[in-house]
């Protein structure tokens, strides 16, 4: 059994050697680098892939993603500064890549079918419901809540990644949960009030 | 927390791509040519904190050396004139091997008769003769000629402070880095 204790060496430990792993990919070592993107590639992709809704699209544009951290490892000074980094240089790739490209979906929020059921818990219909609701936002209010909700970031940090004011980040909050909560009333039910 | 929250998260989980993507990646820089450094990026780089304090050693040994030079240049012409002074000092109206100073006056006839017969003075050839006195004789014995310029006496004050500077530079740098060492042993 690990106590909190326990858990805090064991936190410490992960982050030192993810320190030892940047410096070493710094220096050029392959091996080190290849490590860095298997921990990050999640997040790089999943931010992609949420925004995008095309796994092709997301694949490239990660990649994008981290070879340009490739060119960039020296400016890097710390584990948080690298996933602070990955999560800002992403979210500012996803975005022009939505405005460039017109990749949102042309699906008003009228459009969006009603579920028939009531959803019961994990139900993958209703999270991809959810998904496609939150594709008629905006593409700055998306990825606003893809970071609250993918990354658990608080406004505050929201702020920092996409380089906007903190109130707006809140308004752009609570405008799309007011969306989805008008939207799946009837699905959720008494749960969402 | 509302359901809301609950289902949101879920729905916004961590993908992972294909299996093949880190190799893809790694592939894909392999393949890219290695980034051209350009001038000003070294440049900017020398002003990066690890190279900035040698950068800044350097600059300043270079500059007291140059300091030092140019003083040291200032000093060494005065040693010569003074060396031509002596010699029409010491050889009078015959200095010099043809026995004449261009613009001296010509010696008076009935002195050069009157005067009692001179031993033979040794041949003075005059920055070879200083050379050779200067590197014989210990300090203290040079001759007081020699330090007779207050302005060359400055010069060399100056350029022995700048060495002095120098070397406490030096030092303090040398101090540094092994300071460094110690630090960045585990």
């Amino acid at each position: 059994m690990v106590g909190w204790e326990g858990t805090i060496a064991l936190e410490n430990q992960a982050a030192v050697a993810l320190e030892d792993t940047l410096e070493r990919s710094a220096q050029g070592d392959q091996m080190a680098f290849a490590e860095i993107v298997r921990q990050h590639q999640g997040m790089v992709f999943g931010l992609a892939c949420h925004f995008l809704r095309d796994r092709w699209l997301a694949e490239e544009l990660s990649q994008e993603v981290f070879l340009n951290l490739h060119q960039n490892l020296r400016s890097i000074k710390s584990p948080a500064h690298l996933t602070f980094w990955l999560r800002k240089v992403t979210s500012h790739r996803c975005i022009d890549q939505a405005r460039r490209q017109k990749v949102r979906p042309q699906v008003s929020l009228e459009d969006v079918p009603e579920p028939f059921t009531r959803a019961t818990e994990n139900d993958l219909l209703l999270s991809e419901l959810l998904k496609r609701v939150v594709d008629t936002l905006p593409e700055k209010a998306r990825m606003v809540v893809i970071l609250r909700y993918q990354e658990d970031l608080e406004p505050a940090e929201i702020a920092k990644v996409l380089e906007m004011p903190v109130n707006t980040v809140k308004s752009h909050l609570r405008r799309s949960l007011s969306i989805l909560r008008d939207k799946l009333s009837r699905t959720l039910g008494e749960v969402t009030q | 927390m509302s359901r809301l929250d609950d289902e949101l998260r879920m729905a916004f989980r961590h993908e992972q791509p294909s299996p093949d993507f880190t190799d893809r990646v790694l592939e894909q820089i392999s393949r890219q040519p290695a980034p051209r450094i350009r001038w000003w990026q070294t440049l900017v780089a020398l002003f990066q904190p690890p190279t900035l304090k040698w950068v800044a050693i350097g600059a300043t040994a270079a500059l007291l050396v140059a300091i030092g030079a140019s003083q040291y240049a200032r000093l060494h012409p005065g040693v010569i004139d003074d060396g031509d002074k002596v010699e029409k000092t010491a050889d009078g109206s015959s200095a010099g091997a043809s026995g004449e100073v261009p613009g001296a006056s010509a010696p008076d006839p009935r002195r050069v008769a009157q005067a009692p017969p001179q031993a033979p003075k040794p041949r003075l050839n005059s920055v070879r003769h200083l050379v050779a006195t200067s590197n014989t004789k210990p300090r203290d014995a040079r001759p007081k000629h020699r330090l007779v310029n207050p302005e060359a006496e400055a010069a060399r004050d100056k350029v022995m402070l700048a060495l002095q500077i120098t070397s406490a530079t030096l030092n303090d740098a040398q101090q540094a880095i092994r300071d460094d060492g110690y630090k960045a042993q585990p």
